[in-house]
């Protein structure tokens, strides 16, 4: 199955106003219909939760009601919608998509691929000696007013009541692969037409936790997530973890609250995988989850007293 | 050892509204305060997991229409008199009050003993 990875979430919410100004500051761009574009099209679609056109609810706090799959062409769809019609509906939208849900009751979504391809964003390159790929001579890192903006889709984090029953559904049904895993917690998944680390990551919870945990858009490096994640924070938005820098898919990372009732993520550079990778396993905790964690702290400046002050023993 | 720190007028905080508070100088907001047909406070603390800040943005802790406390995490609903959660990862768990003191005046003031433990 050649899917990309994910084009799109829907998300059924209750304040479609504050849903709207928090997505447009986390840096999408909102094109009208409830959606809020990356650079390269893929999106959050956010809809009012009673609107009856959203696939079912997950019957708890959870507001996420569809994560719609971007396919390499229609053929990839088709053989999908083959595939699931042979235990469970199947709808067949206008546009030649396709809905169904997955074994733990996930809407889904399939269509032919919106991602536009990105020309001419470059990653960040640093100076680091003995490396031949390093910024030209006179090319400066950083400015204030740089750009931070989500250049697509990463990924998105379900909690399931049933991680084995749900690994087996994306790596039977769709394909997918599982890149790493963390015991008695869950897999990172990737599906076959991605070599990103994940585009799906499961953490087994009880029921009542059903839903989305948190979804991501990769930045251009670090410090774009750093810059973002900046000046998330000087608007008032909540911190809730991060920066730091994952360990498995070795993703940056910066976790926000929202009121989209899961975390939303800036990330960037996560690992790339193909099929000789061998998947790693630990046990889920602090160490497994991050290499290393800073905390946000407003800006300050090395310095010592003012001229003639007495200098203070913590003074460096 | 009791230390009353004073949080603000209560008619600064609007019916239907809530409003966050840092009594400790923490750096981040430990309580806040909602006004719906009278005062409730209560830590910023989601029981879901321990010391969970909940608001999504500064003094946002409330749903659309302000009828339910909405931890931003997860989207774990709680009740607004009780503190009681009943949508979402902690149901059957509450959130941790606050008693406010209030003058003749009208000042809002807590001793902050009550926000030294965590959750």
């Amino acid at each position: 199955m050649n899917i990309i990875g994910p084009d799109a979430l829907v998300f059924g919410v209750d304040d479609i106003a504050a849903c709207a100004q928090y997505l447009t500051e986390y840096g999408l761009q909102p094109v009208g219909g409830g959606r809020f574009e990356a650079l390269d099209g893929t999106a959050i679609v956010i809809a009012a939760k009673d609107d009856a056109t959203l696939p079912a609810g997950l019957g708890t706090a959870s507001m996420l009601r569809k994560t719609i799959y971007g396919c390499a062409d229609q053929a990839t769809v088709d053989a999908i919608a083959q595939e699931l019609r042979k235990d469970r509906d199947v709808k067949q939208l206008a546009d030649g998509a396709i809905e169904s849900v997955d074994d733990l009751g996930f809407a889904l979504g399939f269509q032919v691929t919106v991602r536009r391809k990105l020309l001419d964003l470059p990653g960040e390159l640093s100076n680091a000696p003995g490396s031949a790929a390093r910024r030209p001579v006179n090319s400066v890192a950083v400015d204030d007013g740089m750009a931070a903006k989500p250049r697509t889709l990463s990924h998105v984090v379900y909690f399931v009541p049933d991680a084995a029953k749900a690994e087996a559904f994306y790596a039977k049904r769709l394909g997918f692969i599982t890149t790493d895993r963390f015991t008695g917690a869950g897999p990172f998944m990737r599906p076959a037409g991605t070599e990103d680390h994940h585009t799906l990551f499961m953490i087994q919870t009880p029921p009542q936790m059903k839903g989305c945990e948190h979804f991501t858009f990769h930045l251009g490096g670090p410090t774009e997530v750093l810059l973002a994640g900046t000046r998330f924070v000087a608007k008032g938005y909540e911190s809730f973890w991060g920066p730091g820098r994952h360990r498995y898919g070795s993703n940056w990372f910066w976790y926000f609250n929202s009121p989209l009732g899961c975390h939303v993520e800036y990330d960037a550079d996560m690992d790339q995988h193909n099929d000789q990778w061998t998947a790693r396993e630990a046990a889920m905790g602090a160490d497994a989850s991050q290499l290393f964690l800073f905390q946000h702290r407003e800006k300050w400046a090395p310095g010592g007293p003012p001229p003639g002050a007495q200098r203070a023993p913590g003074d460096h | 050892m009791q230390e009353v720190i004073r949080l603000c007028h209560s008619g600064e905080i609007a019916e239907g509204s809530a409003r966050g508070f840092d009594p400790k100088g923490s750096g981040r907001d430990t309580m806040f305060v909602v006004r719906r047909d009278g005062l409730h406070a209560w830590r910023n603390a989601c029981p879901h997991w321990t010391g969970t800040s909940m608001a999504w943005r500064k003094d946002a802790y409330l749903n659309a229409d302000g009828s339910r406390i909405v931890c931003a995490a997860h989207g774990a609903q709680f009740d607004i008199w009780s503190g009681a959660c009943i949508l979402g990862p902690c149901i059957g768990e509450s959130l941790v009050r606050v008693t406010l003191i209030e003058s003749e005046e009208g000042t809002l003031s807590v001793d902050i003993s009550q926000l030294e433990t965590s959750t």
